[in-house]
């Protein structure tokens, strides 16, 4: 029943050693999923094996049964998953308006995109006030905003984020796990990566534990949350108690 | 005042073909991050294609501006496919360009030296010797029309990196290479286009050069300090960023030119460009340098 597994994928850039070695997610349709882990273990890594960004040197990766090794970035968008790469997502010299048409780039009816576009619009009332202005000119928060509903323009099954809230105010934090939500309740299944890990568990339903390219733990992220010895290592547990 | 406005004229319709020659240099450089010392001698090329079909068979130059434009472009491609794009996975890729286009550049010249020799060279259509004068201004056809098709062809540029799908992928690149693969963008094949529309507006400034400066094979080491001072102050990649310095600067190379004599006049670019590198390294439209 899972809508993606990934299953002990190894991978590194380019010719260099391995980062993950041994990492595995079940993604499971509809929910939110949160990778937690140190700095350089290597969460950022997973995102983009996942997306076709980095070779798949073992291991599998499977969406709805059918293999995503070897698939190119936009080979693996047009299956459904789309990726919001940490920080710099966007195009800072386009208009808000011009972003959101690249998020429909490989759409091929102009006017299903114009009309999606209008609706994310509607709903994120910021983007239509700041249409006409450069994406890089707004705050990091409508920044993230921004990314964030760029991906709805492809009606996408997953939606993976990396550090979202990173460099954002507590308030402005809030404000996106609220779109994340709002993403979750339409359907959309969503994996991120958390700096923010207490956060990130609170909101998701599922949990992931990934240290030295491996992943050490996976369940209910209440589960994750209750661990002690999870909370010690990861959740810096003594401050937080 | 009629002086004011006579170089006034001058140094925007020269501005003009400056802000082509660098145009094509600043698309390359903010897709590809490629830093085409050889962009110049492209342009001389160009500059030898107008001559060669007004020399051998009268064409006037502006009629041969697309068959240098398509000829460049070719050589772009080709260029391209052989040189650049096996070489982009390298980390060190712009400092390794700046190397292979400067060998580029000396290749090309040394071509167009043995096939056209080292004479001087002008294309003289009836316009390039003749001139119109409004009241007391007097202006050179030859500049104005340099002046006319350049800006018409820097418009569709900037038309067409608008409002096309193709000139939102060219865009998206620029600005951010890896959120645009992403999005499906083919980031390869928008180098490669790219590249070609670089090579082509070389092409185009070529053909109006001919007429408006002499030029001879070596002389394009004098306009790579040029055009690499319109670059800077625009900002490196800025298209935009270069066709504004391009007018500014030779506009104020005109009056200088005009008070303190024509050796002073290319100064200008020389001082802009230390200038700009001291106060503002970013130039008018280009981002804070990273400190990567
Ligand atoms: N482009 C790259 N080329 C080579 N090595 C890289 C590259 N990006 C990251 N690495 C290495 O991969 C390892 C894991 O990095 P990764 O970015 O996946 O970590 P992360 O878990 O996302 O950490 P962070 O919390 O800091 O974002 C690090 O050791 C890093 O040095
Ligand atoms: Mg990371």
């Amino acid at each position: 029943m899972s809508l993606l597994t990934v299953k002990n994928v190894v991978a590194g850039y380019g010719d260099g050693p391995a980062i993950l070695n041994g990492a595995s997610v079940d993604v499971q349709p509809g929910k939110v999923h949160c990778i937690i882990g140190p700095n350089g273990a290597g969460k950022s890594t997973l995102l983009k094996a996942i997306c076709g960004m980095l070779k798949i040197r073992s291991g599998e990766v499977t969406f709805k049964g059918e293999s995503l090794k070897g698939l190119r970035p936009d080979q693996v968008l047009r299956k459904g998953i789309c990726f919001v790469p940490q920080e710099r997502a966007l195009f800072p010299k386009m208009t808000v308006r011009e972003n959101l048409r690249m998020g429909g780039f490989s759409m091929t009816d102009k006017r299903l995109l114009e009309k999606r576009i209008d609706e994310i619009e509607e709903r994120f009332p910021i983007l239509k006030e700041r249409r006409d202005q450069h994406a890089g000119t707004m705050s990091g928060g409508q920044q993230q905003t921004l990314s964030m509903a760029r991906t709805m323009i492809l009606r996408p099954e997953i939606v993976m984020l990396d550090e979202p809230s990173l460099g954002l105010a507590p308030k402005i934090v809030q404000e996106i796990f609220d779109i994340i939500r709002v993403m979750a309740a339409d359907g959309i299944t969503i994996l991120i990566v958390e700096q923010n890990a207490l956060m990130g568990l609170r909101c998701a339903d599922w949990g992931v534990v990934l240290d030295l390219g491996r992943t050490l733990f996976e369940g209910p992220a209440e589960e994750v949350l209750a661990d002690p010895r999870i909370r010690e290592a990861y959740l810096g547990a003594k401050k937080a108690a | 005042m009629a002086d004011i406005l006579q170089i006034l004229i001058l140094g925007l319709a020269l501005g003009g073909v400056y802000a082509l020659m660098g145009a094509g240099l600043s698309l390359v450089f903010g897709v590809m991050r490629i830093v085409n010392l050889a962009h110049p001698s492209l342009i001389m090329m160009g500059a030898y294609v107008a001559f060669w079909g007004f020399r051998l068979y009268g064409i006037d130059p502006i009629v041969m501006l697309p068959v240098a434009m398509v000829i460049l472009a070719a050589t772009g491609v080709l260029l391209y496919k052989l040189v650049f794009e096996r070489e982009a996975k390298s980390a060190k890729y712009s400092e390794m360009t700046v190397l292979l286009t400067f060998a580029f550049a000396m290749v090309f010249e040394g071509a167009l030296a043995t096939a056209f020799t080292n004479t001087q060279r002008v294309t003289t259509p009836d316009y390039a010797v003749d001139a119109i004068f409004i009241g007391n201004v007097f202006i050179p056809l030859g500049q104005l029309y340099a002046g006319i098709v350049s800006l018409v062809l820097i418009g569709a540029l900037a038309l067409y990196l608008k409002y096309s799908r193709f000139g939102y992928a060219i865009r998206a690149t620029t600005q951010n290479r890896e959120a645009a693969e992403l999005l499906g963008v083919n980031v390869n094949f928008v180098g490669l286009v790219s590249f070609a529309i670089g090579l082509a507006l070389a092409g185009a400034a070529g053909a109006l050069v001919s007429f408006v400066f002499s030029f001879f094979p070596s002389k394009h080491w004098e306009w790579i300090a040029i055009l690499m001072s319109l670059v800077v102050l625009g900002g490196m990649g800025s298209i935009l960023g270069t066709v504004v310095a391009a007018y500014i600067l030779s506009v104020v190379a005109a009056f200088v030119g005009f008070f303190f004599g024509a050796t002073l006049s290319t100064l200008t670019f020389f001082v802009a460009l230390f200038v700009v590198l001291l106060v503002r390294p970013q130039g008018l439209f280009g981002e804070k340098p990273e400190l990567a």
